[in-house]
C-alpha cells in the first residue's frame, strides 16, 4: 500500500513540478517523497523508478501518439535506435533510473546509522 | 534516546553520486561531447516537446505591439499570407512568422556569416570562423548597416522585423525553444539589424565568394600562354551570352582605363606557393518568354536558383500585403521582404552573374616591421582590427586582421588551404562595401511597370545578379544587375601586385550602363550563369565561374522550336535532364578507345552506343551512371598528367574539354604547334574506360547502378545531422543539365508564373514551411520537388477578408500600438 501510494505520489507530484521547474525536479520530487515514506532502499528505489517511469511514459505517449511518431522517429534514428518504440523506451528508462537513484537515496538518507 | 535519527554518512554519499548523475545528464562538460541526455529526452520541456501535433490548429487571436489589427491567413501548406495596413505592422509580422517556423536557423546562418560557429559548437569550427573572420564579413556587414540604416524606408523595414524577431524569441521558454537549441545546447540570443546585414553578407559570400584568379596566377605562370589562352578562353567558342548576341550598348560614360604593362600589374608565383582544393560553384537558370510566342498570349517567367539543398530550407514562401503592394514569392528568413516572386504587376527570378568582384592583391610586408606595408613608393601603416572569437569550452581565440588599403590580409602563410597562396594577400570584395539590396527588395516588391523595376534593382549591388523579368503587359526583360568597376583589361583576372597604385579598382560604372535588353527579337530572354554579353559591351569584365552547358540546352529549347509554349512546358523544361556534354562527347570517347579494347561486358559499351542513349540523365537510366563515370575518369585522367596538382575543379571546363575532343580543334591544335601530346585523349579514353567498368562493377555489388544511387542527390539538416535529413532521392540530372539535382546542391525554388489577366504562379522548394524536424510540415514539399510536380500558389486578393476555400488558419492580430 505504501509502496503504491508514493508510486502515484511520485508520478504526479513530478509532473506537477516539472510544469513549473527543470527536468530535475523529478529527481527532487522522487528523494523526499522517499524520505518520508522511509521504505527498505530497494523497495524506495523500485518506487522511484516506476513513478517517474509512469510520468514519463504516459507524457512521451501523449506527444508521440498525436504526432505520428515523426519526433520519435527521427530522434531514434539520431540515436541510433532502431525503432521509435525504442527511444520511448530509453527516454522512459532514464527518467526512471533519475528517479529510482534519487529515491534510493532519500531512503538511505533516512536510516539510522 | 538511542534511536533518534541521525543522518546515515552513506545515504549523504548515495545523494552526492545522484547530484552529480543529474547534473552531466543536465549540463554535460564540454569535454564528454555528449548532449545533456536528461535536459534533452524531458518529455515536458525537453526535446519532446517539438512533437508537433500533426491536426495541431495554429489559428490564435494575439495582441502585437502593432499600430493596426491585421490578418495572417495560412493556407494548406501553412504558407502565410500576410495583411497588414502599414510597412511596420507588415514586417514586424513577417520577422515574428519567420522566427516562429525558422528561428534555429536564421540564428545559425547569421552565426555562421559572422564567424561566430564555435561559440556554440566549439574547436571543431574554429578555422571556419577564423576565415569567415578574415573575409571580413563582419566588417562589410557592419558597412552595409550604415547604409541600409541611413535610407528612412529599410532602416523602418529592418526596425520592424527585428521587433517582430525579437517579440518571439522573448515569448520563448526552454520548453518552447527549437529543437536543435536542445540538441546542441544553446540559447537563442537578440536579434539585430546587423544579423539581417550578415545574411545578405552570407548570400553575397555564397554567390561571389569563390574566385578562380588564385588558380588562374598558378596556371597563368605555369602553362606556355598559347596553351593557356587555348585551354581558358575568356569567352567560350560558341557561347551564348545572357545579353543575347547583337544587342546595341549605349556609348559608355566613363573612359575605359589602360591596362599597366603587365610587369606591375601581375607577381609571378611558385607552384610551391599554392595550396590545394576549392570549392566548386554555385548555378541557376532563369528564363521568360514573351506573350507572343505562348499559348496563352501572356509572358511566362520561370526561375530555379541552384544553392546548397538543405532543411530547414533556405527559402520560405510567403504573400505580403499592405496598401499599395500585394507580393508573392520566397522570403529569406533573416531578411525582410520577397526576394524572388511576383506581385500583381510583374514578377522577377535571380540567377548568379558570376562577373568577377572579388580580386586578391600580393602584400609587400616592410621587411622588419610587422605594422606597414609597401604600397606607391610608401610605407603604409596597417589597420589592425581585433577579432574575439569565443570558443565553446575553451578560451577564447584572439586574431589580429590587417586591413589594406585593398582590404583584410585574407590569406596568410598558416592560412593556405583551399587553394590559398602561402603569400600575404589582401582581399579587395564588393561585399566588403557598404550596400543596400534590402532597398533593391523593397521597391521590386512595389514595383508596377519596368520602370520602376529597373529603379528598384539599380540598388542591388552585390551579389550581382541575372535579374529577368515579365510583366502582366506582355514585357520581358533581362538586367545582368549589380556593381561593378570600370577594370582595364584582365585587372582582377589574376593576383595583383599590391604596392602599385595602377592595380587598384578604379571608378564605379553607372548600373544604368550594365547589360540589358527588353523585348529583344527573339522572343525570349534566359540565363544560366555563362558570359554576360558578346564582344561588344565597351566595359571590361573578368569571369568567376561562367558556365554553358545549361544556357546551351535552354536557348536551343527556347529558340529553335516554333512552339506556343505552355506553363506545362515550362515545367518540363525545369525537370529536362538532357546532358549536352554526354551529347557532345559520347561519340569522341569511342572513337578515341582502341576499337581492340576487350575489357567487362560489352553491355557498358552498348548502352552508350547513340541510337540506344538518349543522353539524357534520368534517374533510373544505367547508361547515364556508366557515362558520368566514364567521364569523370576521362575528365581526370585526360587533364590531371598536364596539370598535375591544378585542383580538379580549376581544369578546363568540361564544355572547353568537349571542344577540344573534336576533330577541327584537334587539327587546328596540331596545326598552330601547341599541345603536341593532343593524343592525351586518346590515353585518357582508355585508361579511364577501365577505371569505369571496375568502378560500375563495384556498384552492381553494392547500391546499383541506377544514376540516382550513383549521384545520390540528398537535402541535408544544416547541423548535418543525417537523422534529419534526406538522401538518394530519386531524381535525376546533374550541374550541367537544367534540372541540376547534384549531390547537395540543386534547384532550389522552382518557380514558374504566367502573367495574364490572371496570374497563374506554381513553385516547390526541397523542404517545407516549418523548420522543426518534429513537424509534419518540416519537408513535406520535398516528394513534390523530387518527382517535378508544382504547388500552385495562392495569391489571394489585397483585401481585409478572405473567402478562398483553401485557407486553413487564421491569425487575428490585435493592435496594440493603434
Amino acid at each position: 500500500m505504501k509502496f503504491l501510494l508514493s508510486v502515484i505520489l511520485i508520478a504526479l507530484l513530478s509532473a506537477v513540478a516539472e510544469n513549473f521547474f527543470s527536468w530535475w525536479s523529478i529527481a527532487v520530487v522522487s528523494f523526499i517523497v522517499a524520505v518520508f515514506f522511509s521504505q527498505k532502499p530497494g523497495k524506495s528505489f523500485l518506487s522511484g523508478f516506476c513513478g517517474v517511469a509512469v510520468f514519463w511514459l504516459v507524457a512521451c505517449l501523449m506527444h508521440d501518439m498525436v504526432n505520428d511518431h515523426i519526433l520519435s522517429i527521427r530522434m531514434a534514428v539520431l540515436f541510433h535506435l532502431p525503432s521509435y518504440g525504442l527511444f520511448i523506451a530509453v527516454t522512459v528508462l532514464i527518467g526512471g533510473l533519475v528517479g529510482g537513484l534519487s529515491a534510493w537515496a532519500g531512503s538511505l538518507i533516512r536510516r539510522r546509522a | 534516546m538511542a534511536s533518534s535519527r541521525r543522518i546515515s554518512p552513506l545515504g549523504v554519499l548515495v545523494l552526492i553520486i545522484v547530484t552529480i548523475v543529474v547534473y552531466i545528464l543536465d549540463k554535460p562538460p564540454v569535454l564528454l561531447g555528449i548532449p545533456a541526455i536528461g535536459r534533452l529526452l524531458d518529455p515536458v520541456n525537453g526535446c519532446w516537446a517539438s512533437a508537433e501535433p500533426v491536426n495541431k490548429n495554429f489559428s490564435a487571436d494575439l495582441k502585437f505591439p502593432v499600430t493596426h489589427n491585421a490578418s495572417v491567413w495560412f493556407d494548406k501548406r501553412m504558407v502565410p499570407h500576410i495583411h497588414a495596413d502599414n510597412d511596420h505592422d507588415l514586417y514586424f509580422l513577417e520577422g515574428y512568422i519567420h522566427a516562429y517556423f525558422r528561428l534555429w536557423q536564421m540564428d545559425m546562418e547569421t552565426r555562421a556569416a559572422a564567424g561566430r560557429v564555435s561559440e556554440v559548437i566549439g574547436t571543431k569550427t574554429l578555422e571556419y570562423d577564423r576565415k569567415q573572420r578574415r573575409k571580413g564579413m563582419v566588417c562589410g556587414a557592419e558597412n552595409s548597416l550604415k547604409v541600409m540604416e541611413a535610407d528612412p524606408r529599410t532602416k523602418a523595414m529592418m526596425d520592424a522585423y527585428t521587433e517582430g524577431v525579437n517579440l518571439f524569441i522573448t515569448s520563448l521558454n526552454y520548453r518552447a525553444y527549437p529543437l536543435e537549441y536542445k540538441l546542441i545546447g544553446f540559447s537563442p540570443e537578440s536579434w539585430t539589424n546587423l544579423r539581417t546585414a550578415l545574411l545578405m553578407k552570407y548570400m553575397a559570400d555564397d554567390l561571389t565568394g569563390s574566385t578562380d584568379d588564385i588558380a588562374l596566377t598558378y596556371l597563368r605562370d605555369y602553362l606556355p600562354k598559347e596553351e593557356f589562352d587555348l585551354l581558358y578562353p575568356e569567352r567560350i567558342q560558341g557561347a551564348s551570352p545572357v545579353i543575347p548576341a547583337g544587342t546595341v550598348f549605349d556609348k559608355p560614360s566613363l573612359a575605359i582605363p589602360v591596362a599597366p604593362p603587365d610587369s606591375i600589374a601581375f607577381p609571378h608565383f611558385n607552384a610551391a606557393d599554392f595550396g590545394e582544393k576549392r570549392e566548386d560553384g554555385k548555378g541557376s537558370n532563369n528564363w521568360a518568354i514573351s506573350g507572343a510566342r505562348t499559348a496563352s498570349g501572356a509572358a511566362i517567367l520561370c526561375n530555379d536558383p541552384h544553392l546548397g539543398l538543405n532543411l530547414p530550407s533556405l527559402w520560405y514562401e510567403v504573400q505580403l500585403q499592405a496598401p499599395g503592394m500585394n507580393v508573392y514569392g520566397a522570403s529569406l528568413p533573416g531578411a525582410p521582404g520577397v526576394v524572388i516572386g511576383f506581385n500583381d504587376s510583374l514578377t522577377w527570378g535571380l540567377t548568379n552573374n558570376y562577373r568577377d568582384v572579388k580580386d586578391f592583391y600580393l602584400i609587400k610586408p616592410v621587411a622588419g616591421d610587422k605594422n606597414k606595408y609597401w604600397f606607391a613608393g610608401k610605407q603604409l601603416e596597417f589597420t589592425k582590427r581585433i577579432e574575439h572569437i569565443y570558443v565553446k569550452g575553451k578560451p577564447e581565440v584572439i586574431d589580429t586582421i590587417d586591413y589594406t588599403i585593398h582590404g583584410p590580409v585574407t590569406y596568410e602563410a598558416q592560412n593556405a588551404k583551399d587553394g590559398g597562396l602561402r603569400k600575404p594577400l589582401a582581399m579587395c570584395w564588393m561585399g566588403h562595401k557598404g550596400t543596400n539590396e534590402l532597398l533593391a527588395v523593397y521597391l521590386l516588391n512595389r514595383a508596377a511597370n519596368y520602370n520602376q523595376f529597373v529603379d528598384a534593382i539599380l540598388n542591388f549591388q552585390c551579389p550581382a545578379q541575372n535579374m529577368a523579368y515579365a510583366d502582366r503587359s506582355g514585357n520581358i526583360a533581362l538586367w545582368t544587375q549589380g556593381q561593378f568597376v570600370n577594370e582595364w583589361k584582365d585587372q582582377g583576372r589574376f593576383v595583383m601586385n599590391g604596392s602599385d597604385s595602377a592595380t587598384l579598382w578604379g571608378q564605379l560604372i553607372p548600373m544604368r550602363e550594365n547589360p540589358h535588353v527588353l523585348n529583344p527579337q527573339q522572343g525570349f530572354v534566359s540565363s544560366a550563369n555563362q558570359v554576360t554579353t558578346d564582344s561588344t559591351y565597351p566595359y571590361n569584365y573578368t569571369n568567376s565561374g561562367w558556365v554553358n552547358l545549361r544556357a546551351w540546352r535552354i536557348n536551343q529549347l527556347l529558340a529553335f522550336s516554333d512552339k506556343k509554349f505552355t506553363i506545362q512546358d515550362m515545367f518540363k523544361m525545369q525537370q529536362d535532364t538532357h546532358s549536352m556534354l554526354a551529347g557532345g562527347t559520347v561519340g569522341n570517347m569511342f572513337k578515341f578507345l582502341d576499337s581492340s579494347i576487350q575489357y567487362g561486358d560489352s553491355k557498358y559499351l552498348d548502352s552508350l552506343n547513340k541510337c540506344s542513349w538518349n543522353c539524357n540523365l534520368d534517374p533510373e537510366s544505367k547508361a547515364a551512371s556508366f557515362y558520368q563515370v566514364w567521364w569523370a575518369f576521362f575528365y581526370r585522367d585526360a587533364w590531371e598528367p598536364k596539370l598535375k596538382n591544378v585542383p580538379y575543379d580549376q581544369y578546363p571546363l568540361q564544355e572547353r574539354t568537349m571542344q577540344l575532343m573534336t576533330k577541327e580543334v584537334e587539327d587546328t591544335v596540331h596545326h598552330t604547334g601547341v599541345m603536341k601530346d593532343a593524343d592525351f585523349f586518346k590515353k585518357a579514353a582508355n585508361k579511364s574506360y577501365k577505371e569505369a567498368v571496375d568502378s560500375i562493377h563495384i556498384l552492381e555489388k553494392t547500391i546499383g547502378t541506377d544514376w540516382y544511387k550513383v549521384k545520390n542527390t540528398s537535402v541535408t539538416h544544416l547541423a548535418k545531422l543525417p537523422a534529419f535529413s534526406f538522401d538518394h532521392l530519386k531524381i535525376g540530372g546533374w550541374g550541367n543539365t537544367i534540372n541540376a539535382a547534384k549531390g547537395n546542391h540543386g534547384p532550389s525554388w522552382r518557380m514558374v508564373v504566367q502573367m495574364g489577366k490572371e496570374i497563374e504562379a506554381y513553385g516547390v522548394y526541397p523542404g517545407g514551411q516549418s523548420g522543426n524536424p518534429g513537424s509534419k510540415y518540416y519537408a513535406d514539399f520535398l516528394p513534390q520537388w523530387v518527382d517535378g510536380k508544382y504547388n500552385k500558389l495562392d495569391f489571394l486578393p489585397n483585401t481585409d477578408k478572405q473567402n478562398d476555400s483553401t485557407i486553413k488558419y487564421v491569425w487575428n492580430v490585435q493592435g496594440l500600438k493603434g
